[in-house]
């Protein structure tokens, strides 16, 4: 298997040097290191250590692994966050405000958005917002009274007003919206990601999800899988309670110390093993991932250790409050990931809070009053940190919802999928703050001004890393299969600094 | 307007011409009301447009000269998208201002009429009602069956067609269309006005709104429904009698060149070469390689020890290390042989099947559950596949037979005239192999032709990917760019799937089933239900009174309005006695019967009808309306749950069978678009195999079965001795499997993209060798395993590693890591938990209150990983963290990562340790307390070899440290057991876990 691109991993610095002597065994190495334990150099070293310079590897072996790799050129993000929105958030009542639809509130629809309609026996006419929307910030972009925490930061936000998807529901429109197709046999995009760049710290998943306690989102695991890229390159899911990676944590019952002995004993056999064995990379790699996982399971429990934040920080977040605290925990565990040097972060939403068929109103108060403040929180703590620069942070769904009411069984009026025209937006990681880009018809149904699609958005986000979506590449059944695919795309240059 | 065309000199006569139709056709146009291309669209692209996209060279490639072109488009696409302004570039590009570029606009009436002209379906050159009658003589090319045949397949045959023909209609043909249904002839020659199917169509009742959904169909759209038109109004012509003999799509054609193409010629088999280091010489295939190796001045590296040869080829042939007794039988046989018989006694062990088989459902892309879905539903009857292949893998079953089962199982002899036998069974479950891709169809809202495309697709990749080593994937939208197969190539494969996956006439993966079973089978699941069965109408009985209450007081209220005369009526239907089948209480507690003629009145049977839904009331509405009757039957309902969990279905067999009767037709598809469709194509095979073999060729069955032989066909031709791909595929394979890497290095594409053979000549004198010695698997295991090459050790040479770094010329053995499957067995049989039961259901997985996902045991231990659920959402932790593929359709070479979450399942799960504590148990059950016994014994069970001097020592101070931790922790756990045996049982679990987490466990070598 020939990889495309990006590059091979340049020769980095000895590791030994690093540490700053030239003669260093492993575990001289490790013993000092333990001492900076989060620091960055160690990430390097311990890259270094699972994966040694050797002939074998560097003549290109069929190993994949989760080293740093340079981009195609500068990024702009290091990484990103990814704020998935599943369900389908309603355009028209939080980003793209239709004065219209008040005009004609009732009035049965035209052609084009009878098209869209899959429940005709439930379909009514128009149905205006009930919000008012007003402008913010010096940019003065537009935003839905349910957003107010967000209102205070749009002059970091890029909103996109004109995106559209292919499918009315949610099993492939999701599958659209992380994998480039409908089908769920694609990698993800935090996938592919972590295939094009690797990641700043091996002792962390190169990508994260964060999925909400309440259950798995539509298409469960699918929706980070790897699919035909190497699994190592797959989502790992971090839960936001308890330890965070299975069986992360020895077994209670074990005594600490017998832990150690056993360690010890493992480490003889093996160091044994191998010198019978010289040039065996995998080998070495094998025994190094040992060594690894123990750093790794101090790394990642700190790293969704949230006592260790101040008491502003958890406010801000809105950890102490009861309708904000889930998604705040799970934004703040973003930044201290993102942080870390994990290279992308995903965070799910409880079952559908978006998915508002029905009772509009209340669903989407109860959706924006989980999601605004962390959501704003996140932004503050990124700039205050001097994150944002380097994260690029994504909010949106897999669809909008139509400008129509809808009426089920509960009598109080929602709305259906809209998959023609809707809104994203995205912030930090070299996005041209205050935007707002493109447009839907006047009655906010179809995208119809700089229509951006879904391959379009995957550009956008790999480009923002430094990567050139034609030539992030992964060689299968002999073809250069990609993020796009085959479709045209484009980067949304129009959002960015 | 703006006017910046001085100068342009083509401009003008386009204009001129445009105003001279303008007048010819205005009355036309003007009596249809319809907007017409030169009428209404030229005159204004010919001032603002055709400047640029007039004559060559055009910008962007549009040519915008007539709606012919306007359709076909230019470097982005079409122009328009007739019927769909809003789908429409050109609209985009107008409305948007993008076009014409510059200051210049056009105004908004000009817009507008484009728009109207698109809308109505972008006529050409005259309105519909000018069309009349003389299509010819309006310009327009004829409209004749095959223009139309796919607006009825698409649109119309999921009801009126092969399966089922509503209201006696079947739209199939254009003989039936005429003739009609029970209501008369569905089209009227010549009067489209007149035709049911176009009134029915215009008035929005055919396809009917409330069944569009549940049969994944849509409404035509407005250009086939102008199509229909105008086929009816030339008076539904047939096709013209050259249509169907030219069914060419005009596909590059195939070169000599292409055809001369390594792979595409048949193998021939070369003479073995001669080399120096003759005694080095066990099998031919040695020669071969040490030819190329001696070309370095390389040879082979000496020999494996005899222990380390041993677990090698257990590993390979079985998947799992030899026992403590197997490793010391073989030790004391001394006979010059002794490794060949050893190879002989793995290859006729039911372990191998159950290794080997794992492979080929590697490259079949075997999944128990469909893929979708919140659940992931489960594929309840995938499992007899699964053991068709292990049973044939075990029986060395020719790979040609394998083939022609795999590929036409169902079309071999007519199934439905047979007795039911364990062949027969197997026959037909083998056609499995064609039924592994992700499948949502069973929900209607993913049924759409467009999700049924893709399936086919998929099992095209599958079969192409897996048997003939090619990928077609990409000649599904356009001609291959590296290979010499073109999208017809593609289609043709595709018709040859047609006859059993029609995508017109659907069948979703919960109908693909053959209600077949072996009266055995079927009296084992008779005896397992009866008794849940009964428990079953019992708690539903009890639910039943639970519920009288509520649904009483429901039905009052809903019935309130009503006047009394129609309530007691109402109630009385309500209440009549229903009879349920044996646990099948649908949940409805109240439902209106369908009355039967001689029990009821008219007026009853009417008012079951008319408050059908008055009168059904069902748990989901007493709960909404009861807020306490959910708690309150909550256990009830759980006891219910659990017991219809348990009842056994009735044996089916999941299978592939051709539908019989006259198959659709299949069309290339444009760009890959269902709505786009070409050319008619017929079933074949790329023309660019077709050097030296017989060609692909449709017979009729000769046992008389209604099935069209398309795909018996096809394991006909791929099956021939002389095919270029299938045994040189199948022999990389095997040959990937035992060296690590292929003889062609990229498995699934030995097209010109792929990576060429390292050793071109061993390549094909393996695959005819295979061919002419019967296509036995067992006798390539032989040539390969026995040969020196194989029994080389692992360890490099200085010398190889200067000269053959990666092991090209096999100047070494390959180390490797076991994949998922062989550590998971391993650790079973070293540890003494396997249960070597084989086949069958598959062992349910559980989920361990720490998230880590187990197969569930049996009372003997586990069974092997090919026996538990695989499946593509959830399947067990340690497998997954190890590389087990998604198969995503199919997975065709493995992967293989090292990272640390690995350790982490190793190290802390659940699955490792509580293995390990098994293990020492036994230990200690056989040799007792005696440190060094201990220490052997678990060596010889977790690496089948006693340890070293320096091994053992380091291994009793361990136990002795291991023993002293645990015995302050026990002490203190003031747990009732004797503290000195508990801590010396666990101390020994301790090293056993070490063992199984070392390095040398998990690698072969």
């Amino acid at each position: 298997m020939r990889r495309q691109s990006p590059r091979k991993p340049e020769p980095r610095a000895n590791a030994a040097s690093l540490a700053g002597s030239p003669r260093l065994s492993r575990r001289e190495l490790f013993a000092r290191s333990g001492s900076l334990l989060y620091g960055t150099a160690l990430a390097s070293i311990l890259s270094r250590e699972l994966f040694p310079t050797d002939p074998l590897l560097a003549s290109g072996g069929e190993s994949y692994d989760l080293r740093p790799r340079t981009p195609h050129f500068d990024p702009k993000a290091k990484a990103v966050i990814h704020l998935f929105m599943n369900g389908g958030p309603s355009q028209v009542d939080l980003f793209d405000p239709k004065p219209l639809l008040q005009k004609y509130a009732g009035t049965v629809p035209n052609r084009d958005l009878t098209s869209d309609i899959t429940s005709p026996t439930q379909s009514g006419g128009l149905l205006p917002s009930p919000y008012s929307f007003s402008r913010h910030g010096q940019s003065g972009m537009e935003l839905s009274e349910l957003l107010p925490h967000l209102a205070t930061h749009v002059d970091d936000v890029a909103l996109i007003r004109s995106m559209y998807g292919a499918h009315f529901n949610h099993e492939p429109a999701i599958f659209f919206m992380q994998t480039g197709r409908t089908v769920a046999t694609r990698p993800s995009v935090g996938a592919w990601v972590a295939y094009g760049l690797g990641t700043e710290n091996q002792n962390l998943p190169a990508y994260v999800v964060l999925d909400d306690p309440k259950g798995l989102p539509v298409n469960g695991i699918a929706n980070w899988q790897s699919a035909w890229l190497p699994p190592v390159f797959q989502g790992t899911r971090f839960r936001a309670e308890g330890p965070p990676v299975l069986n992360l944590d020895p077994r209670p019952e074990w005594p600490g110390s017998l832990v150690k002995a056993q360690r010890s004993l493992l480490q003889d056999l093996d160091r044994a093993h191998r010198r019978e064995r010289p040039h065996e990379p995998y080998l070495e790699g094998r025994i190094a991932s040992y060594e690894l996982a123990a750093r790794m399971q101090l790394e990642a429990s700190d790293a969704l250790d949230l006592s260790r934040e101040t008491e502003q920080t958890r406010e801000m977040y809105g950890l102490n409050r009861e309708e904000t605290a889930s998604y705040g925990r799970r934004c703040l565990m973003a930044r201290r990931l993102v942080e870390r040097g994990v290279r992308f972060v995903q965070l799910y939403i409880e079952s559908q809070i978006w998915d508002a068929h029905s009772d509009l109103d209340k669903m989407l108060r109860y959706s924006c009053a989980k999601t605004d403040l962390p959501v704003a929180g996140l932004l503050t703590d990124l700039k205050q940190r001097g994150l944002l620069d380097s994260t690029l942070v994504v909010w949106g769904g897999e669809f909008g919802r139509l400008p129509l009411s809808q009426t089920q069984a509960s009598g109080i009026a929602g709305r259906d999928h809209g998959p023609s025209g809707f809104s994203v937006w995205m912030a930090g990681g070299g996005i041209k703050g205050g935007t707002t880009y493109g447009a839907t018809d006047e009655f906010g149904h179809k995208a119809v001004e700089d229509r951006v699609s879904v391959h379009d958005f995957h550009a956008t986000i790999l480009h923002q890393l430094g990567m050139n979506f034609r030539d992030l590449a992964y060689e299968r059944h002999g073809l250069h299969e990609r993020l796009t695919d085959q479709f045209p795309a484009r980067v949304v240059s129009e959002i960015l600094a | 307007m703006m006017f910046q065309m001085t100068g342009n000199r083509f401009v003008f006569p386009a204009a001129l011409l445009a105003a001279v139709l303008l007048s010819a056709s205005g009355s036309a146009s003007a009596q249809s009301d319809l907007p017409t291309f030169k009428a209404d669209v030229l005159p204004i692209l010919a001032e603002n447009c055709l400047m640029c996209h007039g004559q060559e060279p055009r910008q962007g490639g549009l040519d915008l000269q007539s709606a012919a072109a306007l359709l076909k488009g230019g470097e982005s696409g079409p122009a328009i998208v007739a019927g769909s302004p809003d789908r429409s570039l050109i609209m985009e590009k107008l409305v948007s201002g993008q076009m014409p570029p510059g200051e210049a606009r056009l105004s908004p009436e000009a817009i507008d009429r484009i728009r109207r002209w698109i809308e109505r379906g972008a006529p050409r050159e005259t309105g519909l009602a000018a069309d009349g009658e003389g299509a010819s003589h309006s310009g327009l090319p004829a409209v004749t069956e095959k223009d139309v045949l796919p607006i009825f397949q698409v649109r119309c045959v999921a009801c009126h067609g092969k399966r089922r023909q509503e209201a006696g209609l079947d739209l199939r043909t254009r003989a039936s269309r005429l003739k009609g249904g029970r209501s008369g002839p569905a089209v009227v020659p010549g009067n489209p006005d007149r035709s049911p199917i176009i009134r029915k169509i215009e008035s929005g009742a055919m396809p009917p709104v409330e069944m569009q959904l549940a049969n994944s169909v849509r409404p035509p759209t407005a250009v086939e429904l102008q199509l229909l038109r105008r086929w009816i109004a030339a008076g539904a012509p047939p096709d013209p009698p050259v249509a169907a003999a030219n069914a060419s799509n005009g596909g590059p054609a195939v070169t000599e060149e292409d055809r001369r193409f390594w792979s595409f010629r048949p193998p021939v088999r070369p003479p073995v070469p001669e080399v120096r280091a003759s005694r080095l010489v066990r099998t031919p295939v040695d020669a071969f390689l040490l030819a190329r190796l001696e070309a370095k001045g390389l040879s082979f590296s000496p020999p494996a020890s005899r222990l380390q040869l041993l677990r090698r080829a257990y590993l390979d042939l079985v998947g799992m290390p030899p026992s403590a007794a197997e490793v010391n039988a073989y030790l004391q046989d001394e006979r010059s042989d002794a490794y060949e018989r050893m190879i002989e006694r793995l290859l006729s062990s039911s372990h191998y099947g159950e290794r080997w088989g794992r492979y080929w459902l590697d490259l079949a892309g075997y999944s128990d559950s469909e893929g979708f879905g919140a659940h992931d539903r489960f594929r309840p009857y995938a499992w007899r596949y699964r053991d068709y292949v292990i049973r044939s893998f075990n029986r060395d079953k020719p790979y040609s037979q394998f083939l022609m089962e795999q590929i036409a199982g169902d079309e071999l002899a007519d199934y439905r005239k047979e007795n039911v036998t364990p062949e027969l069974v197997d026959r037909l479950a083998a056609t499995g192999f064609l039924r592994t891709t992700p499948d949502p169809t069973d929900a209607p809202e993913r049924g759409f032709i467009a999700e049924r495309m893709n399936i086919i697709a998929d099992e095209i990749e599958v079969l192409t990917s897996a048997v003939m080593g090619l990928t077609v994937k990409c000649a599904r939208c356009h001609d291959h760019k590296y290979d010499p197969i073109s999208q017809r190539d593609y289609y043709r494969l595709s018709a040859i799937l047609q006859t059993s996956y029609d995508p017109y006439e659907w069948l979703p993966p919960t109908k693909r089933r053959i209600p077949l079973g072996l009266e055995q089978e079927k009296a084992e699941v008779a005896a397992h239900n009866r008794p849940l069965k009964d428990e079953i109408r019992s708690l539903e009985k009890g639910l039943l009174q639970e519920a009288a209450p509520f649904v009483d007081t429901l039905l009052e209220e809903r019935l309130a309005d009503l006047p009394e005369a129609l309530r007691r009526e109402l109630r009385a239907l309500a209440h009549t006695p229903q009879d349920y089948e044996d646990g099948e209480l649908s949940r409805k507690f109240l439902v209106a019967r369908e009355l039967d003629q001689d029990e009821s009145s008219e007026v009853r049977r009417y008012l079951a009808g008319k408050f059908k839904k008055t009168l059904q009331i069902g748990l989901a509405d007493l709960n909404r309306r009861f807020p306490g009757f959910g708690p309150k039957t909550e256990s009830l309902r759980k006891q219910l749950d659990e017991v219809k969990g348990k009842l056994r279905q009735e044996p089916y067999v999941r299978a592939l069978m051709d539908t019989g009767g006259r198959p659709s037709t299949t069309f290339l598809l444009k760009r890959g678009n269902h709505l786009s469709p070409g050319d008619a194509v017929t079933p074949g095979v790329p023309a660019v195999l077709t050097n030296g073999v017989i060609p692909y060729r449709v017979d009729p069955l000769k046992h008389g079965q209604d099935s069209s032989g398309r795909r018996l066909a096809l394991a006909r031709w791929l099956t021939q001795p002389g095919h270029p791909l299938t045994s040189r595929v199948l022999v990389n394979q095997v040959w990937l499997r035992h060296f690590g890497r292929g003889l062609v290095p990229s498995p699934s594409n030995f097209g010109r993209s792929g990576e060429p053979p390292t050793h071109p000549r061993l390549l094909d004198w393996l695959a005819t060798e295979f061919v002419s010695g019967g296509w036995s698997i067992k006798a390539l295991h032989r040539i390969m395993m026995t040969s020196t090459a194989y029994r080389q050790t692992s360890r490099i040479g200085p010398e190889a590693l200067k000269l053959d770094p990666e092991n090209v010329l096999l100047s070494r053995m390959r180390r490797g890591r076991m994949d998922a499957e062989a550590l998971y067995d391993s650790i079973l049989k070293a540890t003494g938990r396997l249960d070597p039961t084989p086949f069958g259901p598959a062992d349910p997985l559980e989920t361990r209150p720490n998230k880590e996902v187990v197969a569930k045991g049996s009372r003997v231990g586990f069974r092997r990983s090919i026996y538990t659920q695989q499946r593509r959402y959830d399947p067990v932790s340690l497998l997954e963290a190890y590389d087990m593929p998604r198969m995503t359709p199919n997975c065709v070479e493995r992967k293989n990562s090292t990272v640390a979450t690995q350790v982490l399942h190793m190290m802390n799960g659940t699955t490792v340790w509580e293995h390990s504590r098994y293990m020492a148990g036994r230990i200690i059950d056989r040799v007792g307390y005696d440190p060094k016994r201990q220490i052997d014994q678990a060596y010889l069970q977790a690496l089948s070899r006693e340890p070293t001097e320096w091994e053992l020592e380091r291994s009793r101070s361990a136990l002795e440290e291991f023993a002293d931790h645990w015995t302050s922790r026990l002490r203190h756990d003031r747990d009732p057991t004797p503290v000195h045996w508990a801590a010396q049982w666990r101390a020994l679990s301790s090293l056993c876990h070490t063992l199984l987490n070392s390095a040398e466990f998990s690698f072969v070598d």
